[in-house]
């Protein structure tokens, strides 16, 4: 910006951009009138790993519910809540300015802070879930035998635990979208209604492909389980793609940042093709194990680019002070006044 | 009691007392000897280190200035003929604006705090206590007006504090007290409203028909945040001071992303237990 800008026979009064043709900086220098968030590569892995257990979560509770009876497919899917659940925290509180506060999070609720209903929703779950994971060690003999432990983790009443568990699973798949919207980033703030069913959705469908991807990988699983993974990955990444292309929509000139340079091609390509329509291709065809291992990996990878554009495209929506004020015009994009 | 400031641009002479009292005061760190070449603003914005920040608005006119020139009608910018044919136009004018946090009356970096380390003191200010704070960022992208910044190498968040412990002691803030034209005005929001409705009113009646108050109601008033405690009395276009003409309260928007995001889960948690009915 500044530095670069050559100065020769340039105006008698100043280096303000409207007199000095040489800048190309707009409004204040070009400098961002809000600032972004300071969020890096922990927040974007958390997004989707807590997602994918978010997912894996509700595969448990619609297993229960029908009654289903293969063991591999719960195994699966409790572990993977477990490990993940396990995981989450531990990139949050290193993201943290000052970890060692982390339980500060939960020292009062506001149900107006995603941040803090997301705190809560996520401790809750992650414990409850654990019960659950637990107990399944517990059949499975991975808590060394028959011993106190495991006797006492036979007791808890799984199946009540994990429906109970759901709403808060659920809402760990979506509120990382409302943390979002929750802001003056005109790229977030403007997409508020439908930023968290879309990142619900890719929750799901990324819960869906990790459980049939792992399924897959080990031989486990009946078929019958692995066809109805496949049409639930189907229907699920149906829905996502709609959501996006809602969002997009709906964001209009501020979406700008996902077709950026850098951004474009991980979202389009990556997203988009690659994590959606791509995976709709592999899996309408003629059912092979290699088939529906590739479908599973690329809907993961496209989940993960789908946060980290949504993420990093924030960053970039948040600098440009074009977008911003167009956004907070009177008769800008920022959400209508009065609708809740 | 609610306290605030108006800070009365028109008059600002772009000294940096603020600044520099403010830093003092706080014992903020420097932010680096950079020279941005921004005019003479090599402060940028406000920031965890910064609380204050003089803005430099140059507004050249086009035409030049030639004859025998009034000096004292120039800075005055008196819009009449000038004697011997002079034209005014030629050196433009200073616009200086000592921005500051706007302690919002429906304030989003509060909302957003998951900590509650943000509070509204017994001043009816917005304050971040530092025992508090986890350093989370969430107030960051929340403010509407880029305030709230966190520090990266203490990790929490930092703003203006309204010097909390000067009021306490009954003193006014530093920055007020260091202004030497008065540029910057402490006191009770209703009396600070009634001096500048007064000040815009005589601005009006010298010509100056664009003076104007922001902050009140009105500016992002019907997005939620219901005005500012800290007021600016304003000669252009908000964004000519980087600030934005109406924004709103990111919370608002909460019930409504929570109620969709419900109404998606059942309709998608539904698809998954029809396909898995086969
Ligand atoms: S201006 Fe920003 S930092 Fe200041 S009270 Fe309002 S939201 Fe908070
Ligand atoms: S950084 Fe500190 S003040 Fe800001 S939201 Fe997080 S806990 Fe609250």
């Amino acid at each position: 910006m500044a530095e670069e800008t050559k100065r020769n026979g340039k105006p008698e009064t100043s280096h303000h951009p409207e007199t000095d043709p040489e800048r190309g900086d707009k409004n204040y220098y070009g400098i961002p009138p809000i600032k972004r968030a300071h969020w890096t590569w922990q927040i974007y892995v958390y997004f989707w790993v807590g997602g994918i257990g978010a997912g894996s979560h509700l595969l448990t509770v619609i297993g229960h519910l029908l009654g289903w009876r293969d063991e591999a497919f719960f195994r699966t899917t409790k572990y993977t809540t477990l490990a993940t659940m396990t995981i989450s925290p531990v990139l949050l509180i290193w993201d943290l300015g000052r970890p060692e506060r982390f339980l500060n999070m939960l020292r009062i609720v506001k149900l107006r802070s995603p941040m803090s209903t997301g705190s809560w929703a996520l401790s809750l779950f992650g414990s409850m879930s654990g019960l659950v994971a637990t107990k399944r060690a517990a059949e499975d003999g991975l808590l060394l035998g028959d011993n106190f432990l495991s006797r006492l983790a036979k007791l808890v009443p799984d199946r009540l635990v994990s429906v109970l568990a759901l709403p808060l699973g659920l809402y760990v798949g979506a509120y990382t979208g409302i943390l979002l919207i929750a802001t003056s980033v005109p790229m977030w703030a403007r997409n508020w209604l439908l930023m968290g069913p879309t990142f619900l959705s890719s929750a799901v469908s990324s819960g869906l492909s990790w459980t049939s991807l792992v399924l897959h990988l080990g031989n486990w699983g009946e078929g019958k389980t692995l066809g109805a993974l496949k049409k639930a990955e189907k229907i699920v990444l149906a829905v996502e793609a709609v959501l996006i292309a809602a969002s997009l929509v709906r964001m209009g000139k501020w979406s700008k940042p996902l077709f950026s340079k850098k951004l474009g091609p991980l979202f389009v390509g990556g997203t988009l093709v690659g994590g959606i329509a791509a995976p709709l291709v592999l899996l309408s065809g003629k059912e092979t194990r290699n088939k529906s291992i590739l479908a599973s990996v690329l809907v993961l990878v496209g989940g993960f680019l789908f946060r980290y554009v949504m993420v990093v495209g924030g960053r970039e929506s948040a600098d440009d002070p074009e977008s911003y004020f167009t956004f907070a015009k009177k008769d800008g994009g920022r959400p209508e006044a009065g609708s809740k | 009691m609610a306290t605030g400031f108006l800070t009365d641009t028109t008059v600002c002479i772009g000294c940096k007392a603020c600044e520099v009292a403010c830093k003092q005061w706080n014992q903020l760190p420097a932010d680096g000897y950079e020279f941005t070449g921004d005019s003479y603003d090599n402060t940028k914005q406000l920031s965890g280190d910064t609380w204050r920040h003089v803005a430099f608005i140059e507004n050249p006119k086009k035409k030049r200035l030639t004859g025998d020139v009034d000096l004292v009608a120039l800075a005055e910018d008196v819009k009449e003929d000038l004697p011997n044919g002079a034209e005014l136009d030629g050196l433009g004018r200073w616009t200086f604006m000592s921005d500051v946090c706007k302690h919002c009356v429906e304030a989003p970096c509060q909302q957003a705090c998951p900590t509650g380390a943000i509070i509204r003191n017994e001043f009816d200010n917005v304050y971040i206590q530092p025992d508090v704070c986890n350093g989370c960022g969430y107030c960051v992208p929340a403010c509407p007006y880029g305030v709230i910044t966190s520090v990266p190498e203490d990790g929490r968040a930092f703003k203006c504090t309204l010097c909390y412990d000067r009021q306490i002691d009954g003193l006014e803030p530093a920055c007020a007290k260091a202004c030497p034209t008065n540029s910057i005005m402490f006191g009770e929001v209703e009396e600070l409203e009634k001096v500048a409705e007064e000040r815009v009113k005589q601005l009006h009646d010298r010509g100056y028909p664009q003076a104007f108050l922001y902050g009140t109601p009105e500016v992002g008033g019907t997005g939620g945040i219901k005005g500012n405690h800290s007021k600016f009395i304003l000669m252009d276009v908000p964004e000519t001071y980087n600030l934005p003409e109406n924004p709103f309260l990111p919370q608002d928007k909460v019930a409504g992303a929570t109620v969709a995001s419900a109404v998606a889960a059942t309709m998608i948690g539904a698809a998954v237990v029809w396909a898995f009915r086969g």
